[in-house]
């Protein structure tokens, strides 16, 4: 591996450290784009970028995994839904509302303020953080480590996600499937319909 | 009947000076910045010059991808043009150049050479980022199977990630993010339409394609593309195609249920390639699940509004992510650079050393052995040669596909993949996790 | 469940017939026609520019001034000159215009054409620089007496009858006159149609 003499070089000039603020550069303003921006798709879009910087530490952390889950969960998957959501809800009316009005503020400022103070106290409380004094570059593969510890200590949180989503599934599919009558009728009405060209 | 013959042989004719053409300058660059520049580098300043010559090195696979796309874009859409003409018996372009070798060469400066247009009402910065992030992922997407293609060669190894696979397939999921973003911001009804039926498409046959390959991981036991590729060494039976080796553990003395579960095993492998081949087809915009630019109904989809040398980019990113899906194909199920048949590849590694030596010999003298030497590497020629035959083999079947098959309806579309192809791929992957442990 | 994958199974075999047949015709010698480099054959009834041709024998022009076409024509794109001769009596032609920027190539003209001096000919590169250039005049109209011989061995025309010939007898001669001058009046009073039934 010559490239790694590359790489421990890269290591000491503590480029780790200027990309971790390159990102952390783009990322906030793209978050507060999400927020500020007028326009409803566009801060959707921004919300991928923002994923994907996140996805970017993800990287410098030497989480490969975490990191592409991210883009391909999140920064794809996810946002996509989102904003095809905005797309053909109608975002117009919602421009020309005000956001800003006193009662909205103090709501907002009170429910930042609290999510910013648990989660503050909580990176604050954990003292020793494990990355901290290890070399990254001498960690096992961490895609097996995650999968062990997903089988193993994990199983249940794991298997308790897993019940969740299909419950959600489950739930989607009968949300769907409830139709007013008469909306049902009109479905059945209008595939016959289609049904009867497609023989033409 | 001779003329058709002649028509087949211009193709091939044409493919081979492509071909030849495209390694030729993928190699040669490569070898230039990363074996003969450091060699100079490290012969004129000794130890200071290490960091660059490493630098150098680094910098082979960035530079060898940047060369390959634009020239395999060109030699693909030539292709697939020929392919299409062979099939619905014309001619195709024969004007530029021999045989109209380069006519897309000319297209390509052409489209480079138009004027770009704004429509008006559009978001100008989402309308100019769309290309750039419909086209980025697929440059950086090639990255790590350049170490299966070369055969691990020293200079791709830094490449070669060991998620690679999990990586390529994160990647593949950005350029629906272009697509969405480039026909919401062109202010066109017909990009908006074609944008949104290319995100309901990608994410409806990205799970059936996560889950094949998934299974494929499985069997092989490994997210690394170069172990994948080498699992399959040996011959055609080791193939995952035909069950990654399933077959080749039978003896005579077996028991009937090893058997039994080994040809299970092998049916249920080739059903996942036809999985995959019809939900890359799907992924790639190919033509039965062409909808998000069905020319026949919304003028040309999402890149209706693009002209000029940002429609160049979608077109290229396009069939660049062709050929990385085909790729993809080659080393996942069909065995990577590795022969069909044993004993094909040591007497192509062979028969390939007899002729270096036989030709280069005489240049020892001039100390100029060890650059051939670096240059020309038996083994790696002959991965890189059955990947190559293998890719192309699986774009060209795409052309057949394209010639062949009528698109399909948008409900037709979302029925095939949430109602017949998830599950398929939900009991292939059960079933294959049971059978490899039976075999 | 049997029957899905039985159905599964059919449509997998009818994409793959579909692919093969779609191969197999990769083997078979290509239609083009490579069309500056190799003109095509056209038959002969290919409505094409407009001509005017000559008698292929006596190099006689055809034209006998009747104004049929210039009235069937739909575009209205025909514009004739002519004149009575004062030496003869006859209608004589000065002029014969067509604009083929104008013209759709119906073919009308040369059905009512009596004499069958007016016909479609195989051409079909007829680019110009401007509008103006479309419109033909007499002398780019007519054909020689090798085209006009060409064309009507090609659509299988009656051969013409040669014209009426300054007569011995100067009677005779006035009498084909008098009726080809009034041809043309008798027909204008009339619809055009009706006449033609």
């Amino acid at each position: 591996m010559e490239s790694l003499n590359l790489l421990t070089a890269l290591a000491h000039v503590n480029v780790e450290q200027g990309f971790f603020y390159v990102l952390a550069a783009i990322a906030i303003p793209l978050a507060y784009g999400v927020v500020f921006d007028r326009n409803v798709i566009r801060s959707g879009f921004l919300l991928i970028g923002v994923f994907a910087t996140i996805a970017g530490l993800f990287f410098l952390l030497q989480a490969q995994f975490l990191g592409l889950s991210q883009i391909l969960i999140y920064g794809v998957g996810i946002t996509l839904v989102i904003v095809i959501a905005l797309m053909l809800t109608n975002a117009r009316q919602e421009t020309g509302m005000n956001p800003a009005l006193p009662a909205n503020v103090g709501l907002a400022s009170f429910v930042s303020v609290l999510v910013f103070t648990t989660i503050y106290l909580s990176l604050r409380s954990a003292e020793d953080w494990p990355l901290k004094n290890e070399s990254s570059l001498s960690l096992p593969p961490n895609i097996e480590m995650i999968g062990k510890h997903l089988m193993t200590y994990y199983a249940l949180p794991f298997e308790f996600a897993s019940i969740l989503l299909l419950a959600a599934l489950v739930g989607a599919v009968m949300l769907s499937k409830a139709e007013p009558a008469s909306l049902a009728n009109a479905g059945d009405e209008a595939e016959q319909a289609v049904d009867g060209t497609d023989r033409v | 009947m001779n003329s058709a013959v002649f028509e087949i042989g211009k193709f091939a004719r044409l493919t081979l000076l492509w071909l030849c053409i495209i390694f030729g300058a993928v190699w040669g660059v490569s070898w230039s910045i990363g074996v003969l520049l450091p060699a100079v580098i490290l012969s004129q300043s000794g130890e200071s010059g290490r960091f660059w010559a490493q630098l150098l090195q680094a910098l082979v696979p960035v530079v060898a991808v940047a060369l390959f796309v634009p020239l395999n874009t060109c030699y693909m859409v030539l292709a697939e043009r020929r392919l299409l003409a062979l099939f619905t018996v014309r001619k195709g372009p024969n004007r530029v150049g021999p045989d109209g070798a380069f006519q897309t060469v000319a297209d390509a400066l052409k489209l480079l050479l138009k004027e770009e247009i704004t429509p008006r009402g559009a978001d100008l910065l989402m309308y100019t980022l769309a290309p750039v992030i419909f086209f980025a992922p697929s440059i950086i997407g090639v990255m790590p199977l350049l170490a299966a293609v070369s055969g691990n060669h020293p200079l791709f190894t830094p490449v070669n990630l060991p998620t690679g696979v999990f990586y390529i397939l994160a990647v593949s999921s950005i350029p629906v993010v272009g697509v969405v973003m480039g026909g919401w911001a062109s202010n066109n009804k017909y990009s908006l339409v074609g944008a949104l039926r290319s995100a309901a498409q990608a994410i409806s046959y990205e799970i059936p394609l996560l889950l094949s390959i998934i299974t494929v991981c499985l069997l092989a036991g490994t997210l690394d593309f170069v172990q994948i590729a080498d699992n399959q060494r040996g011959s055609l039976l080791n193939w995952n195609i035909l069950g990654g080796g399933a077959l080749t553990h039978l003896g005579i003395g077996s028991p009937w249920w090893s058997i039994a579960a080994a040809l299970l095993l092998a049916a249920c492998c080739i059903l996942l390639f036809a999985l995959y081949v019809i939900c890359a087809c799907a992924e790639v915009n190919r033509t039965p699940f062409d909808l998000p630019e069905a020319e026949s109904e919304l003028v040309s989809g999402f890149n209706t509004e693009y002209s000029g040398i940002k429609f160049a980019i979608f077109f290229l990113a396009e069939y660049t992510n062709l050929f990385i899906v085909s790729t993809f194909a080659a080393v996942m199920f069909l065995g990577g650079g590795h022969a069909p048949f044993p004993g094909l590849e040591d007497a192509c590694i062979s028969g390939l050393r007899g002729l270096l030596a036989a030709w280069f010999g005489a240049c020892t003298p001039f100390q100029l052995g060890w650059l051939v030497n670096s240059l020309v590497n038996p083994a790696t020629v002959s991965q890189v040669f059955w990947i190559i035959v293998k890719s192309y083999a699986l774009v060209w079947f795409a052309s057949l596909i394209r010639a062949t098959l009528p698109r399909l309806r948008i409900d037709q579309l979302m029925d095939y993949s949430w109602k017949r192809l998830v599950p398929l791929a939900l009991i292939l992957l059960i079933a294959v996790t049971f059978l490899k442990e039976l075999v | 469940m049997l029957g899905m994958v039985g159905r599964a199974a059919e449509g997998f075999y009818q994409v793959c017939r579909g692919l093969w047949t779609v191969f197999k015709h990769s083997g078979r010698p290509p239609t083009t026609k490579e069309f500056p480099d190799v003109m095509p054959e056209l038959p002969g009834a290919f409505r094409g520019r407009l001509a005017l041709a000559v008698n292929p024998e006596t190099g006689e022009h055809l034209c006998i001034s009747c104004r049929q076409c210039e009235r069937v024509c739909p575009d209205k794109c025909i514009d004739i000159t002519a004149h009575k001769s004062p030496q003869t009596g006859k209608l004589e032609l000065i002029d014969f215009k067509i604009d083929h920027g104008l013209c759709m190539f119906c073919g009308l003209c040369t059905e009512v054409c009596p004499t069958s001096c007016i016909i479609n000919t195989s051409d079909f590169e007829m680019s110009e620089y401007s509008r103006g250039a479309l419109i033909y005049d007499l002398k780019r109209l007519t054909l020689s007496q090798e085209e006009s011989a060409y064309y009507f061995a090609k659509k299988d025309l009656p051969p013409p009858k040669p014209k009426a010939k300054p007569a011995p007898k100067p009677e005779a001669a006035g009498d084909a006159g008098e009726s080809l001058a009034q041809q043309p009046s008798d027909v204008s009073q009339q619809p055009g149609p009706k006449a033609e039934e």
